[in-house]
């Protein structure tokens, strides 16, 4: 069998797309984590992202207004999390659940009279280039603007957390809240940031899959994406880098098992299906086995409301 | 120039309690001064509204006539008020100059310069690059006592901070607070330590229930003065009577090792002892040196090799926690919101928790509350509770009050061998005294103790061996009376004597 090199190419360059909502969720909820707020609606978030995004193209036309609304709803809808938990000091577990929930019902609600309405075609850059070399065209030419940011953004992620005094001052908050307020650094202020940096992600990693995508809208769209990129948090130890590789492994194994399937191979469907979520969760747990650098990344406050009392 | 710190009428009411009652103080820079005072007498309250974390109700704070407002800790800082907090303020997972620049306005390198420089001149010596977490306490304080100095501060204040040093640490700490002085900054002391204050200050304001009760030179002072202005009546002294030991072994440690997979725990390394029946034997050391390492083998939350630990001619190494017990064994952990007690529990709930088979506190898998209730109740009044209401929840207790519903829980089935961990930590001297004084009593009772402790004073008074753990490996085992202050200070620290 020969393999042309143009159709590992496209493969690849399939594997990248449906990486990117995973990678622009789960680099915007690790900035929320960092910070010591666990946010379980990024599943909610990101499906209130796809029907906004929708919504907004179908009824303006404009696709600039239609991403920046997808994010603006997402800011808003973590905005209510952000007040619960951070101003009436409620679960972070629980409200990340109700919000999810109230996400997929809301978006169910409006997304009724957007079924079966075609998408628009999003403009891509480069795509005069996509021919000049075989194989590396096709991957680094002639895609949307949300994909190359989506995979510039887990290095911007890692030089904010790691080189900049605002990602400094995330990753204190994130440690201790208490010595932070006591250093007079306003936690609360800097969660509520964090909490609607990661809506906002989330809100454009929703509008990827209903607009880019997969162009159209269907109720559920996101299908448990929100789920895999909270897991990636986790497993990649709150790194940003090691989120795009799981990302990739994720994505690409999603691809090949269709791939697989298509072309008969005789292994049950189910465990193919399941395939991607095994084998990134042990890629991950493998790669980020050190127990120090774990506890080096973790943040110490995850999940705590933090309450300061005077 | 002169610095001239004034409070006046300050005032702080919580729900249920004065925290600062009207005080008043004044305070001039080249002299050193204490606030002394027990657990709950408002000196943290104090000094927390010095450093702009509490905001009080009344009172003004004068700084050189300069009325201050400080609503938040960044206006203390601005305000060249510099404050180094009992629990630490630092970022544990970030390095420490991350730890440092966080709150400084200054370039990376001006700033690394800075720190060297107040490093050099204060014979600091701290590796700048890894994270705070692999510091000793010693060397936390030093990041946090640099963190005020790169302001050049007017004022220090310094609240609690001997509390986990060692006592070479200590004597280190108190030379560069002298310096610090002799160099214009007015430092403010807090602590309970009766020994500290006359050892440093100049001058000491004594503290108690919000109120401020004295203030005095040093040099009209005593030890014995001091304590009865902070307790408030006179204290009679407990002491141990040297009683005759039996011969006969009750536990006995053979080669007991533990290797954690923890990196932050401190692994166990041939740990060797016996305790005879009577008998207490002391286990000094700094905090995070294995002790609550040590404490969990002992008690069986960890487990270990069968035959390493012999009670009573058993070998109950591999057995746990309750089962243990069965053998007459009780134990005081160290945390006791955490581990000792539940805190949302009832406190004759919390008493159920500890159940002895013998003491019938459940049937046939019901809960035999009429039992449990009356157990309760003689728990109460045997070991001096100072409430009368069973079904509170055991987080209102005072930590007094708490450590004795604990170590009355353990002690009313008259156990063997009696583990405890730091009894009185944070505990004022009242429910000092009584702890000390019930454990005396145990062991004039011909039963044993082990007791864990990180305070020095404590264990010289109770024991009678003593071993010094230090990083997980144990000392030989020393007859208290062959033993000073200093040398357990020298062991602590990993020096070696003969």
């Amino acid at each position: 069998m020969i393999i042309d090199i143009n159709f590992v190419g496209l493969i690849i360059t399939s594997i990248m797309a449906s990486a990117v909502p995973l990678i622009l969720a789960s680099c915007g909820e690790l900035i929320t984590e960092r910070s010591g707020v666990l946010n379980l609606g990024v599943e909610g978030m990101m499906i209130i992202g796809a029907i906004s995004g929708f919504a907004l193209m179908t009824v303006t036309g404009s696709l600039f207004i239609a991403v920046f609304g997808a994010m603006l709803a997402g800011v808003l809808i973590s905005t209510i999390f952000a007040f619960l938990t951070q101003t009436l000091i409620t679960n972070h577990v629980a409200t990340g659940l109700a919000l999810t929930i109230f996400g997929i019902g809301i978006s169910a609600m409006i997304g009724k009279n957007f079924v079966g309405i075609p998408g628009k075609e999003f403009p891509v850059l480069f795509n005069s280039l996509k021919d000049t070399i075989p194989f590396l065209s096709p991957i680094l030419f002639g895609h949307s603007i949300v994909f190359y940011f989506a995979f510039a953004l887990p290095f911007f992620t890692n030089y904010f957390l790691k080189k900049t005094k605002i990602g400094l001052i995330v990753r204190a908050v994130g440690d201790s809240p208490e010595s932070a307020s006591n250093q007079g650094i306003n936690v609360r202020l800097v969660r509520y940031a964090c909490i609607l940096y990661g809506g906002a992600m989330c809100g454009l990693a929703g509008a990827y899959l209903s607009m880019i995508y997969t162009p159209q809208w269907i109720e559920n769209m996101t299908g448990g994406r929100g789920w895999i990129a909270l897991a990636l948090v986790v497993f990649s130890t709150w790194n940003p880098i090691k989120i795009l590789i799981g990302a990739m492994i994720f994505g690409g194994l999603t691809i090949i098992q269709f791939h697989m399937q298509a072309m008969g191979v005789r292994i049950p469907v189910q465990f193919l299906t399941a395939l991607p979520y095994i084998v990134t969760i042990v890629v991950l747990v493998v790669i980020s086995r050190d127990s120090r650098k774990i506890r080096l990344s973790t943040p110490s406050s995850l999940g705590k409301s933090f309450y300061k009392d005077n | 120039m002169n610095t001239n710190l004034k409070i006046s009428n300050v005032t702080k009411i919580y729900p249920g309690c004065i925290a600062n009652d009207n005080v008043s103080l004044e305070f001039n820079s080249g002299k050193i001064y204490a606030l002394l005072g027990e657990n709950g007498a408002g000196k943290s309250t104090l000094v927390k509204i010095l450093s702009g974390v509490i905001i009080p109700d009344e009172g003004k704070i004068h700084l050189n006539e300069n009325n201050l407002q400080l609503n938040s800790p960044l206006d203390a800082k601005k305000n060249d008020i510099g404050m180094v907090f009992q629990h630490f303020n630092l970022f544990e997972t970030l390095s420490v100059f991350e730890n440092l620049i966080i709150d400084s306005d200054e370039q990376r390198e001006s700033l690394r310069e800075k720190i060297d420089s107040i490093m050099k001149k204060y014979n600091f010596s701290i590796d700048l690059d890894i994270p705070v977490l692999n510091l000793s306490a010693g060397q936390k304080q030093k990041v946090e006592i640099i963190r005020c100095l790169i302001r050049s501060p007017k004022v220090l204040i310094m609240d609690e901070p001997t509390s986990v040093l060692t006592e070479q640490e200590t004597s280190e700490l108190f030379l560069s607070l002298k310096k610090f002085s002799e160099e214009g900054i007015l430092i403010i002391y807090i602590t309970h330590k009766l020994k500290e204050v006359m050892q440093l200050c100049d001058e000491v304001a004594v503290m108690r229930r919000g109120k401020l009760v004295s203030v005095s030179q040093i040099k009209n002072e005593n030890l014995e003065s001091l304590a009865n202005k902070m307790v408030g009546q006179r204290l009679k002294t407990i002491k141990k009577k040297k009683a005759n030991i039996s011969s006969d072994q009750l536990i006995k440690i053979t080669n007991l090792n533990f290797i954690s997979e923890d990196p932050f725990e401190t692994n166990l390394n041939d740990i060797n002892f016996s305790v005879n029946k009577g008998e207490c034997l002391g286990i000094a050391g700094i905090s995070g040196n294995g002790q609550s390492e040590l404490f969990q083998v002992l008690s069986g939350e960890i487990l270990s090799d069968k035959n390493s630990i012999e009670f009573n001619k058993n070998y109950i190494g591999d057995l746990n926690p309750q089962e243990r017990r069965e053998y007459m064994v009780a134990f005081s952990p160290e945390d006791r919101l955490e581990q000792a007690a539940i805190p949302q529990m009832k406190i004759f709930e919390n008493v159920a928790l500890n159940n002895f088979k013998s003491s019938n506190f459940f049937n046939n898998g019901l809960i035999n509350e009429k039992k449990i209730r009356e157990h309760s109740k003689k728990i109460i009044s045997d070991f001096n509770v100072n409430t009368d209401n069973i079904d509170l929840k055991s987080q209102f207790l005072s930590g007094g009050n708490l450590q004795k519903l604990i170590m009355g829980r353990e002690l009313i089935t008259s156990p063997d061998l009696l583990i405890c961990f730091n009894p009185t930590w944070g505990l004022d001297v009242g429910a000092i005294n009584y702890i000390h004084e019930t454990l005396i009593k145990i062991n004039e009772n011909n039963k044993s103790i082990i007791l864990i402790s990180t305070d020095t004073d404590e264990l010289l008074k109770l024991s009678d061996k003593i071993s010094v753990i230090n990083k997980g490996k144990l000392s030989k085992i020393m007859n208290a009376d062959e033993v000073t202050s200093e040398k357990l200070g020298v062991l602590m620290g990993g020096g070696e004597i003969d």
